[in-house]
């Protein structure tokens, strides 16, 4: 296995004026390749802070962020994002494959390699042929596959979502979640998601970072070993899917007693 | 019966029927006239053909039109690129935007005077002041525009790896698009204004021009029929903006109508 970002020692502290908030106290994983980690922790301990650091959105004030070898200074190469809210991370003036090809021109795609990689990524995630419509004349969970087809059509090594399905309704959510496993075992993206849904963290990934504390400490890592494929009605209700969840709720509520888990 | 607004011809009509009427009033009320201020329609109508259909448009009309158009099209570009790089820095419109406001604050046709001193009267004086004049709310306008632009659609784009100078062009302009036509609107009505006045001021030959010169000359119905070719043009103009502004902004207009 090799590492596809190794997240050393990082500490932010946000500083206005003389105010300083301490967010996160020296976080570090290595996330492996191919895996899918899901970050949780309770609102406002600091996940989406974390999300922007992974994505050199904003720089760590300590310890560093690594990926392909070398300290992230910016967002790196090889990395897409789906943020929460696609209604404002779609450019509303650009038609669905104008959209997805603003980050393929950016990457200086052949215009013939740009069309066939914007269909399969369409494609995949269950939009083919809607390339002329517009985000607004779509629902709000086709929006965000458009989103997730933008990331894909990239091919991308890290795939980085943050809340991704928390704006939509919960059958729309399940399909979206569905879908993520699909093209997770079509492309083996290495994947991290910050969510705030216990269930679904468990649901689509391999390993979970729980955040605790003021500031955010990793309070708990938990491997999920539920087989593969997995699906909503089997998978949920699996004891082991329980047990799991139950373990997480209790970390990311502070319940957990201190006592290292048994076997 | 009620009539169906979403028709568009019955929208057509709606509208139609008054300025009809007000001609209808004018025409007959006028027919019989004596006053020299204010001929008979019928009277005003002749001249309009024998002057404007053609004779007088390319001495008086086209140069009006060149002028006009070279002067937006200059002010616009120069106002979004300022504004745009004005914008951009929180240094460079802190240090600017007083003069800037001072200068905007100088109604459009005080500053006419001013470009006569400078440029003469001919046309040179007549593009530079349209230019002068609409470079300004178009910056005004840019400069807030493209620092209101949505985090997310920035930091989508910044994730992406897209350059300063990527975003400024494919992000922060086109979100903005919907401001900056409004403040285009208001441009292309100052630039006519202005156009006119430049003529009326520095008087030689153009619409405005001709209708001062006309009025000094005690010539009333050819005075009249270039007020009323100023009314077309300007109303024609307004209507080709709401054309193209239309077109540019389906995205926008298609998007509102959803959310209604």
């Amino acid at each position: 296995m090799t590492t596809a970002i190794n997240i050393d020692d990082v500490s932010m502290t946000y500083t206005t004026g003389k105010v300083s908030n301490h967010v996160l106290d020296r976080i570090s994983y290595e996330v492996q390749e191919h895996d899918f980690v899901s970050i949780v922790g309770p609102s406002g301990v600091g996940k989406t802070t974390l999300l922007r650091l992974l994505t050199g959105l904003m720089p760590p004030t300590s310890g560093k962020i690594v990926i392909d070898g070398k300290a992230i200074s910016g967002p790196p190469e090889g990395l897409a994002v789906v943020l929460q809210d696609y209604t404002r991370s779609l450019m509303p003036w650009l038609n669905v494959e104008k959209n997805l090809a603003m980050p393929l021109k950016r990457l200086k795609v052949p215009r013939a390699e740009m069309k066939v990689r914007i269909d399969e990524a369409l494609e995949e995630v269950g939009l083919g042929g809607q390339n002329k419509r517009y985000p607004w004349q779509l629902s709000g969970g086709m929006q965000q596959r458009v989103s997730i087809a933008r990331a894909l059509a990239t091919r991308p090594k890290i795939l980085v979502m943050d809340e991704p399905f928390a704006s939509v309704d919960a059958q729309t959510r399940f399909s979206l979640e569905d879908l993520v496993l699909k093209i997770r075992a079509d492309y083996g993206i290495t994947t991290l998601m910050v969510t705030h849904d216990i269930d679904e963290a468990v649901y689509l990934s391999d390993h979970i970072i729980v955040l605790h504390g003021k500031p955010a400490k990793v309070s708990d890592l938990v491997t999920v070993d539920l087989p593969f494929p997995r699906s909503q009605v089997q998978t949920r209700n699996d004891h082991r899917f329980a047990a799991l969840r139950t373990r997480v709720y209790e970390q990311v509520q502070g319940l957990a007693s201190t006592e290292p888990e048994g076997a | 019966m009620t009539l169906n607004l979403n028709n568009r011809f019955v929208r057509f009509f709606i509208g139609a029927w008054v300025p009809v009427l007000i001609i209808y009033i004018w025409w007959t009320w006028s027919a019989t006239s004596g006053n020299p201020y204010f001929p008979p329609l019928s009277e005003i109508w002749a001249m309009f053909q024998y002057l404007w259909i053609f004779d007088n448009v390319p001495t008086n009309l086209v140069p009006t039109l060149q002028n006009l158009f070279v002067g937006l099209a200059l002010g616009i570009t120069l106002g979004v690129l300022i504004g745009a790089h004005l914008g951009l820095s929180r240094y460079a419109t802190r240090m600017f935007m007083p003069i800037i406001d001072f200068i905007r604050s100088i109604p459009a046709i005080a500053k006419v005077p001013v470009f006569i001193i400078f440029f003469g009267i001919d046309s040179v004086m007549r593009i530079a002041v349209i230019t002068f004049v609409v470079m300004f709310p178009v910056m005004v306008a840019t400069i807030q525009a493209v620092r209101s632009t949505d985090e997310t659609l920035i930091d989508t784009a910044r994730a992406f790896k897209l350059s300063n100078f990527q975003i400024l062009w494919q992000v922060r302009l086109p979100s903005a698009s919907p401001q900056l036509f409004a403040a285009f609107q208001l441009a292309v009505q100052i630039a006519f204004l202005v156009a006119i006045a430049a003529e009326i001021l520095g008087a030689g030959f153009g619409l405005g021009a001709f209708t001062k010169i006309a009025q000094d000359s005690f010539l009333i119905v050819e005075m009249w029929t270039g007020v009323i070719l100023i009314g077309l043009v300007g109303y024609a103009l307004f209507l080709a903006f709401e054309i193209v502004e239309r077109y540019v902004l389906r995205w926008y207009y298609g998007a509102k109508k959803i959310d209604a």
